[in-house]
């Protein structure tokens, strides 16, 4: 061991295990690298505007694609974080669970703690559906007692100024 | 080259200050919130290297708590910041000084 | 495949995690109230987490002797501290609720989402009780993330106000970065150490291999962090700009509330990992290894210095409150500087002092901002006359922030000083008590202000009437200040045994 912290513990070996992440590597490399050259090769190459421009399913393209993207895609993302996060938590659990469900006394709390980690993620589901933010087109927010504030449209268009 | 502990840590330790010196220099506050969360992954990586050398399972329990963390804490920073956008069409923390004396 | 080597959950645990587990059904249950009412009648979600803040803290009297017992794994202990801080919580946070209710900043005409603001009240009153009780570094990275989470998004509530999301945003930023700072000095300690629970990481230390600068680091990354929440300088940016751009009900819950729950933390969390146990002699080598007496004391020496100089300059009452809150941290660092017991029990009192006279003294200014719509000091002339109670009520207060005799805040001052005296640190006592000399002039220019300054001529002299729900509440603070000035045996009395339970054990 190289280091001298104190843990008297073993090494990380994992030198054999990056080989092979790195042959993968490498052969992935290889292998889009070959396709694409042999294709470049054998290919008649006759280029023309129409040919050049961006696919975007047969529409033509219009303004640059360096623009300021709607929030609400924001905030679909921020929903499937939501359940992206909860994945993780569930995967540990159920390779785990065949093991310890059979424990007596052990099962039920196992079970019971997931359903209710579920249900609470649930109610957070349930509550911004409620709430109007699964839909893509919102209502402006009523305002209760009118706008004394700076009035602004629930989901106001992010656009450059 | 045999990749050893001290490797991992020193990585690490890099991504850590990479992170902090971000933070520090850029005033953009989404860049300093994604600054941030190169530390938190940069701590991520200590926790890992340690639980293996520890042969104990809690280091992995807590980088996964950590992704959860990271992501809430991310979400509030980023619907805080959409919000402080709508009204001052700017997110350089600089040109924040409503609360200066 | 090998199990985590943990004590296994059981449901029988949860009768020790009463109050908590009732906060957290609390929490979601007033959320799904508000959400069956679409956010029309904050009455509900506030009559439930009212409901169960009550029962939670009936729960929680009845636990104030609870014995010690781990629970939850290995990941949570209640003990007499648990039991003190919980209490003090559960305290803080219906208060808080109840203010907030005739508070114009929450419940004002433009305002929404009332019932959430309720609800995170309550989830945050929860967090900070597990924050006390955190026996292991998951847990107390948990618990202290779940606070900051939810007052990110309580302290930008008001969220078509510049000031008040500005306010999130440097908390957030802020805050995000100081636990990232702690985390990687965790994440050092537990390779040091090889485990997340706190004594097996003070076995750890206790085997003598750790590296003295290693140690050190990670020690000063770890206080980092947790300065952070308690507001200690070089850490307190957020504080002042936070307490002032926040609602005031939220200012006065976050200069209370999580302060107290930070040093809890740091009350478990440095007395077990460095000092506790019957092996004292090896603690207190490893103690001086990095040097914790003087980082400490330097800490405490320059936030007090700090917070009341930088006070003494601020007109707006609620951005004075905040320096003044950043130099009792300061006053509360004594105790923490020997890690000795007298010195925890002192921080425990104080910290209950603490409580009541600074939410006294923002609540005051919320039910002032309520009718003035202003926390400028040159708005407070002849407040006195125009609501004589709640004057002479704040009046207490800032005299016991002050510390002057008869009141608590004197009582709470005396503990720390003896913390510090006992073993010769008379420096810093002299410097606490310069910068209490120095206090008595902020808080007293409120006082002038509101009792002894003439109005200008055609000022508007009308008393003002408040809500009688802030009569009362100001009283149930007020009282108490008062009376722990001069009956203060039973509580000292109660902190000692929270603090004997930690370090005996039992």
């Amino acid at each position: 061991m190289t280091n001298n912290l104190p843990v008297g513990a073993v090494d990380v070996g994992v030198t054999g295990h990056f080989a092979t992440v790195l042959v993968f590597v490498l052969v992935g490399f290889a292998f889009a690298g070959l396709a694409l050259g042999v294709a470049k090769l054998l290919r008649p190459s006759a280029p023309n505007p129409n040919k050049l421009t961006t696919y975007e399913c047969g529409e033509l393209p219009r303004g640059s694609s360096w623009v300021r993207f709607n929030v609400r895609f924001y905030l679909i993302a921020l929903f499937f974080i939501v359940f992206d996060v909860e994945i993780i938590f569930l995967f540990p659990w159920a390779v785990v669970f065949k093991q310890l469900y059979p424990v007596p006394g052990l099962g039920a709390v196992v079970f019971w703690e997931m359903v209710i980690f579920l249900s609470i993620l649930s109610l957070g589901l349930a509550y911004v559906w409620v709430k109007g933010d699964l839909d893509w087109v919102k209502k402006l927010i009523e305002r209760p007692g009118g706008t004394d504030q700076a009035a602004v449209p629930a989901d106001e268009e992010v656009t450059a100024p | 080259m045999e990749v050893t502990m001290t490797h991992y840590l020193v990585l690490a330790a890099l991504l850590f200050l990479t992170g902090m010196t971000g933070f520090i220099v850029r005033r953009n506050a989404i860049v300093m919130l994604m600054c941030v969360e190169l530390m938190l992954a940069a701590t991520n990586i200590v926790f890992a290297v340690f639980a293996r050398a520890h042969a104990d399972g809690g280091g992995h329990v807590f980088i996964l708590m950590n992704f959860a963390i990271a992501a809430a804490e991310a979400a509030i920073g980023l619907a805080i910041l959409v919000e402080i956008y709508r009204r001052r069409r700017t997110v350089n923390v600089d040109d924040l000084k409503a609360l200066m004396e | 495949m090998e199990l985590l080597n943990i004590n296994i959950p059981d449901w029988a645990d949860l009768a020790w995690w009463l109050p908590e587990a009732i906060l957290c059904g609390t929490f979601l249950v007033a959320l799904l109230a508000d959400l069956v009412v679409r956010g029309r009648r904050p009455w509900l979600p506030f009559a439930v987490s009212v409901a169960g803040l009550v029962t939670a803290g009936a729960y929680a009297v009845a636990a104030l002797d609870p014995g010690t017992r781990t629970i939850l794994g290995d990941l949570v202990v209640v003990d007499g501290l648990a039991a003190y801080f919980r209490l003090l919580f559960i305290f803080v946070g219906l208060v808080t609720v109840l203010f907030a209710w005739t508070a114009e900043e929450i419940m004002g005409r433009t305002r929404e989402n009332k019932g959430e603001f309720f609800a995170l009240t309550v989830l945050m009153t929860a967090a900070m009780c597990v924050m006390a009780e955190a026996k292991d570094l998951l847990m107390l990275y948990l618990s202290m993330e779940a606070v900051g989470i939810v007052s990110y998004v309580m302290a930008g509530y008001m969220r078509t106000s510049l000031r008040s999301t500005e306010a999130s945003l440097k908390y957030v930023i802020f805050g995000a970065v100081s636990s990232a700072i702690m985390l990687y000095g965790l994440s050092l300690l537990y390779g040091m150490t090889g485990s997340m629970q706190f004594d097996g990481i003070r076995a750890g230390l206790m085997g003598g291999q750790v590296d003295d600068f290693g140690l050190l680091v990670a020690v000063i990354l770890v206080i980092a962090g947790m300065s952070y929440k308690i507001a200690a300088v070089p850490f307190h940016y957020w504080a002042p700009d936070v307490y002032e751009g926040a609602p005031t009900p939220v200012s006065a819950l976050f200069s209370v509330g999580p302060k107290a729950a930070g040093f809890a933390l740091m009350i478990r969390f440095f007395y077990t990992t460095l000092a506790a146990g019957p092996d004292a002699a090896g603690s207190a080598g490893l103690v001086q290894q990095i040097n914790w007496p003087l980082l400490i004391a330097v800490m405490s020496a320059v936030t007090m210095t700090y917070g009341n100089l930088v006070a003494l300059r601020q007109l707006n009452v609620k951005r004075m409150l905040a320096y003044s809150s950043i130099a009792h941290v300061g006053y509360l660092l004594m105790g923490f500087v020997l890690l000795t017991e007298t010195g925890l029990q002192a921080i425990l009192f104080y910290l209950l002092v603490y409580a009541l006279m600074n939410l006294g003294a923002f609540l005051f200014v919320v039910a002032i901002n309520n009718h003035l719509r202003s926390e400028h000091l040159d708005d407070y002339v002849g407040l006195g006359f125009r609501a004589p109670w709640a004057g002479v009520m704040m009046v207490v207060f800032l005299a016991s922030l002050t510390g002057v005799p008869p009141f608590a805040g004197f009582v709470g001052k005396w503990y720390l000083f003896i913390a510090v005296m006992d073993k010769q640190w008379f420096w810093l006592a002299i410097i606490a008590a310069l910068n209490s000399v120095v206090s008595l002039y902020y808080y007293f220019r409120v006082v002038k202000a509101m009792f002894l300054t003439r109005p200008a001529e055609g000022a508007n002299l009308s008393p003002l009437k408040l809500h009688w729900l802030q009569y009362v509440l100001l009283a149930v603070l007020a009282i108490p200040t008062l009376g722990l000035g001069l009956f203060f045996g039973q509580f000292t009395g109660l902190a000692d045994r929270a603090i004997l339970m930690m370090t005996t054990g039992f």
